[in-house]
């Protein structure tokens, strides 16, 4: 028989979901009026982050220890982001310097909801496994809003990556820099 | 971090790797233009290319007032909007507007363009200034302003543009003619003043390799005599599902 309390660990989660996909599809159709790219992408990105108010900073992945690593983390997975462009230097687009900021605000706003509070609230659920999957498939359908079909499949892996991060190490800084890295640098 | 940890987040890595090897390079959220950009000189780094496409517009002339309309191309990389009464009508019933890509790639002095140039015409004159937008690649340094020639090699005389959108450039014109974006060639290109991608990409890489490389080493050589015999404390496997 499930309880009251049985369901809530379901409805927590069908909370922040419904939450990050609603603010990732408003905000892309916002990116699209004239001049609403940059206010769009700084207040996504805020609206994202609230996702992870009430959250303790540990079960958010958080907490301040081992910073040192988790900063080398961050730019070890930056540098696996941007390999497979590095390499292709060429064809790299350019970001203009005028999204600098709004890339920072969107990309710790994305940790914070699907590899924080999203992660978090599956892992109570299911465990790893649920928090790891489920996390890169909503990432995944968030970015249908705004990507080509033919990007998602990488934008799944590059979910998968951080992901699979957060529950080795139980860390979001490290995929919160490396986040804010690609962004900044693609 | 035990060792099967280690063996699943190399593995995603690689996954990663060759899945974003598939598709052309940048993938960032959701700020880039909604499609690539239709060339007529695709630079080398565009890859596969689709040739930009033409549009028609007849609008209807009403008492002697033509109506307001837009006319764009079916690719959406030039759109021009005219306000109603824009055109001199007197005795006609319509006025057809056509949008042509140039096919050729003019490259005029003292300005750089980065766009195709696009030539607009129509059967009357008009009158009133149209809004024209123009859409730009991310490929080649971004555009400051929309210039206009009444031939395609030049001169090309600046519009006073403003980005409406990103990849998008509005002005204002009072002619129809030849249509492109570009920056002046006389100063350094807009694209100079970028955070990242093209060729800083190899040198952003290669720098955090460093950095974790050499940050890492003295980081563990730390935590090994820091921890000492109190090895393991830190591996409990609590979320194994």
């Amino acid at each position: 028989m499930v309880s009251a309390v049985g369901w809530r660990p379901y409805a927590r989660v069908g909370e922040i979901g419904a939450y990050v996909l609603l603010v990732e599809w408003v905000r892309s159709l916002a990116g699209g009026a004239p001049h609403a790219a940059v206010p769009s992408l700084v207040i996504g990105g805020a609206a994202l982050g609230l996702a992870a108010v009430g959250w303790r900073a540990q079960s958010l992945g958080l907490d301040g220890s081992h910073l040192g690593w988790r900063i080398i983390g961050g730019f070890a997975l930056g540098a696996v982001l941007l390999l497979p462009t590095a390499v292709r230097a060429d064809a790299a687009p350019i970001l203009p310097a005028g999204l600098a900021l709004p890339a920072v605000a969107i990309s710790i706003g994305e940790e914070l909801a699907f590899r924080g509070a999203l992660y978090a609230a599956l892992d109570e659920l299911g465990g790893a496994p649920l928090a790891i999957i489920g996390s890169t498939v909503l990432w995944t359908l968030a970015h249908a809003f705004s990507h080509p079909p033919a990007f998602l499949g990488a934008v799944a892996a590059a979910g998968l990556v951080l992901a699979l991060w957060r529950w080795a190490c139980r860390d979001l800084v490290a995929p919160v820099i490396g986040h804010v890295i690609a962004d900044l640098a693609l | 971090m035990n060792r099967k940890r280690v063996t699943l987040l190399a593995a995603a890595a690689a996954v990663y790797t060759v899945a974003a090897w598939m598709v052309a390079p940048g993938f960032y959220d959701g700020f880039g233009p909604a499609a690539p950009y239709n060339w007529v000189c695709p630079p080398a780094q565009a890859g596969s290319n689709i040739k930009p496409s033409s549009g028609h517009l007849s609008i209807n002339v009403i008492g002697g007032v033509s109506d307001a309309n837009s006319a764009f191309t079916n690719d959406g990389q030039i759109v021009i909007g005219f306000l109603p009464g824009a055109f001199s009508a007197t005795g006609k019933s319509s006025i057809s507007v056509d949008i042509t890509p140039l096919t050729t790639c003019p490259n005029p002095p003292g300005v750089k363009l980065v766009t195709n140039v696009y030539q607009i015409t129509a059967n009357a004159t008009l009158k009133q200034p149209a809004n024209l937008e123009m859409v730009f690649s991310n490929l080649l340094p971004a555009p400051n302003n929309i210039y206009i020639a009444d031939n395609p090699t030049g001169p090309y005389r600046q519009l006073q543009s403003q980005p409406t959108r990103p990849f998008v450039l509005q002005a204002q014109t009072s002619s129809l003619g030849y249509f492109a974006a570009g920056y002046s060639a006389a100063s350094p290109p807009p694209g100079a003043v970028t955070v990242g991608g093209g060729q800083l990409l190899p040198v952003v890489a290669a720098a955090l390799i460093v950095v974790v490389v050499l940050g890492g080493l003295p980081l563990a050589i730390m935590r090994r005599r820091r921890s000492g015999g109190a090895e393991g404390e830190e591996e409990e496997d609590d979320d194994e599902g």
